[in-house]
């Protein structure tokens, strides 16, 4: 198949591609993938690239629609890619895995969390960030140990991930502490204006609120809640981690807001040269801009391991090997999520966010 | 604790000031569409850029070391200006070559325009979310479990003074009875010395300007603003303005209120994903039941 669609002057290539929300309000969150994918091609042309072939790496715009992300897996098919880093959002990974699936491409998504990605077995299919049954667990028992008394109220922004990920953290906080919460609902994520939810909820007066969500519904979260005098603690998952988080609140509502996330990479020794690397090229380091490097490393490694260009011999490969990363080594387990769960709680202090240690 | 008293007369007050940027949106919907009869799609647009003027300007104002209050009232001042004129060119480019051609053609002119606009913003200022340059203080005043925070209490009063203002502007001045007499009969107000092209301008601009009044509060309520908010916030003015009555000035204030405050029930009420469902639910109610909205008056078909 392969021999088919690539030919021309790129037909000695190997064909990758790195997919994503590379325009709309997500644009950031495609660049940093974008970005990791780039770096860790261009360490594997420096090195003679990939069964000796030079390795092409192809971009594509999701534009995070669901839509868009099945075109495009499509697209990607026709012109010979043999492996994707990708989706960003879980909307988008679970239909357009489906395609990935049928073509024996390898998908390595860097930053989907919702469980059901790889829940449907799929062989060509792994994620190397964690899932949100294991971050719902994490932010649970956080809120048990840290907060045993807390009155804890439950919001999402109705999206596969938001929805996903409120509903594990529901599922383990009433499982560990034999406590209900005291409200669950939801809000629209394009819209603005969350003070009439969030009135029903003052008169509740809970101590948290957890929020299933990203980033800009986040930030105006706890900017409202401030301004209608809503003292809760505000607690999210990964899409929230992004210092814009702390902009759209304003650093003094925003204070002491927890989220879910990977450890600190600037405290992980491994990763230090590869994020001066980044730095050096393309500026900050965004949240997932390593675990798109890394995803683009292991299916790369895989690739020139498994001897062909073969998607199912190489995701055999990754099933059965263990990678080195800057994260430390990684496996993989039957499904395609990595064994152990990396989540941690972060909080906001003075303006920033900083990892707390582990309880 | 607050009672349920108190959170009734909350959501009644967050309504209130959400309701009162939709009718500042509304305004510019009905006012256009009373005297061309054109649905302005691009009003959402206009209303987005003028958030995005406003802050750009407060931002520039603030790094040249202007001190905060001059600051803020001059770049909403200029925010208006700015929009009023975007206002104006969309008019003059986009609207008039097409007066007298097919009802639908400027409608789809209108529509061009708002992706024109978003595609402009997002080219030029980028996807990511603009944050207002200042952390305004999320105090407010409060008693008895109710808080109206400064920024509602601002939003409620600078639109209270802008709709008595153009209210006494159409009923008192004589650009006033012009807009009036253009909008009963375009040509007859041209045979009586009436300079409808003008008038139209003029509408066009004071529309935009008070679109770009709500953007500039909306971006300082909410603290940011992107390129894709005109789209929902136009098509909630919309709904506003067809709810009193388009075309009818009063009735896009109490259409842009009374969606705010029913929105805002709602959401409290019923739920946060029911807000967008009762809104143009109601919608629907009264275009069955009062196709003319709320404050407006049949009027026969014009040939």
């Amino acid at each position: 198949m392969a021999g088919m669609s690539a030919c021309g002057a790129a037909g000695r290539s190997v064909r990758v591609a790195v997919v994503g929300p590379m325009t709309g309000e997500q644009a950031k969150q495609g660049k940093d993938m974008a970005d990791g994918a780039r770096l860790a091609v261009a360490e594997w042309n420096a090195k003679g690239g990939v069964l000796g072939r030079p390795v092409e790496l192809l971009m594509g715009d999701d534009a995070q629609d669901p839509k868009q992300a099945n075109s495009l897996a499509n697209k990607m098919w026709t012109r010979g890619v043999v492996l994707v880093v990708g989706h960003y959002n879980s909307s988008c990974t679970i239909p357009a895995s489906e395609i990935y699936n049928l073509r024996h491409m390898v998908m390595i998504t860097p930053a989907s969390t919702n469980p059901k990605v790889t829940d449907r077995g799929y062989k060509t299919l792994f994620r190397i960030c964690g899932r949100d049954d294991q971050q719902g667990m994490v932010g649970a028992r956080y809120v048990v140990r840290a907060m045993p008394n807390a009155k804890v109220a439950v919001l999402h922004d109705k999206t596969t991930y938001g929805q996903g990920l409120a509903d594990e953290f529901l599922k383990n906080y009433e499982q560990m502490s034999s406590r209900k919460v005291v409200y669950y609902g939801a809000i629209v994520k394009e819209d603005q204006d969350y003070s009439a939810v969030l009135t029903s909820l003052k008169a509740l007066d809970p101590d948290l609120l957890y929020f299933g969500g990203l980033y800009p519904q986040a930030g105006l979260l706890v900017r409202q809640m401030r301004q209608l005098g809503l003292k809760a603690t505000l607690m999210a998952g990964d899409g929230t981690y992004d210092p814009e988080f702390i902009r759209i609140a304003g650093a003094n509502n925003a204070e002491g807001s927890l989220l879910t996330f990977m450890p600190d990479q600037e405290k992980i020794p491994g990763a230090q040269a590869v994020i001066s690397n980044y730095r050096k090229r393309f500026g900050e380091v965004g949240p997932y801009s390593l675990y798109s490097y890394e995803a683009m490393n292991i299916g790369l490694a895989a690739l020139s391991k498994a001897g062909a260009l073969d998607g199912l011999k190489a995701a055999a490969v990754i099933h059965a090997s263990s990678f080195d990363t800057v994260f430390g080594p990684i496996r993989f387990d039957a499904k395609g999520d990595v064994l152990e769960s990396p989540y941690v709680v972060w909080r906001v202090e003075s303006g920033r966010l900083v990892q707390i240690p582990r309880q | 604790m607050t009672g349920p008293g108190a959170q009734l007369l909350q959501q009644v007050i967050n309504g209130l000031a959400v309701g009162a940027v939709y009718a500042l949106i509304a305004l510019g919907y009905t006012m256009v569409y009373g005297i061309i009869e054109l649905i302005n799609f691009a009003h959402g647009e206009i209303y987005m850029m003028g958030a995005y003027a406003g802050i750009i300007i407060l931002s520039a104002l603030l790094a040249l070391g202007a001190p905060l209050g001059w600051a803020l009232i001059m770049a909403f001042l200029a925010s208006m200006l700015l929009t009023g004129l975007y206002g104006v060119a969309t008019e003059r480019l986009a609207y008039r070559p097409l007066r007298g051609a097919s009802r639908l053609a400027p409608l789809i002119s209108a529509l061009g325009m708002s992706i024109f606009f978003q595609q402009y913003v997002l080219l030029s200022q980028g996807a990511r979310d603009k944050i207002f340059p200042v952390e305004l203080s999320s105090g407010g005043f409060a008693a008895a479990g109710v808080k109206v925070s400064y920024i509602q209490a601002a939003i409620l009063l600078v639109a209270t003074i802008l709709m008595a203002g153009l209210t006494a502007f159409v009923q008192r001045t004589r650009m006033g009875r012009a807009m009036r007499a253009s909008a009963q009969d375009p040509c007859m107000a041209s045979l009586s010395g009436v300079p409808v092209n003008s008038v139209i301008a003029m509408t066009f601009f004071i529309g935009s300007a008070l679109a770009a009044v709500a953007g500039f509060m909306i971006a300082m309520y909410y603290g940011k603003v992107n390129y894709l908010v005109g789209y929902i916030a136009g098509l909630k003015a919309f709904v506003a303005a067809v709810l009193g009555g388009i075309g009818n000035i009063p009735g896009a204030m109490v259409g842009g209120l009374v969606l705010g405050v029913v929105e805002s029930l709602a959401a409290g009420y019923i739920g946060g994903e029911y807000k967008d469902v009762v809104a143009f639910g109601i919608l629907i109610a009264v275009l069955i039941a009062r196709p003319e909205g709320l404050m407006g008056t049949r009027l026969p078909e014009k040939v």
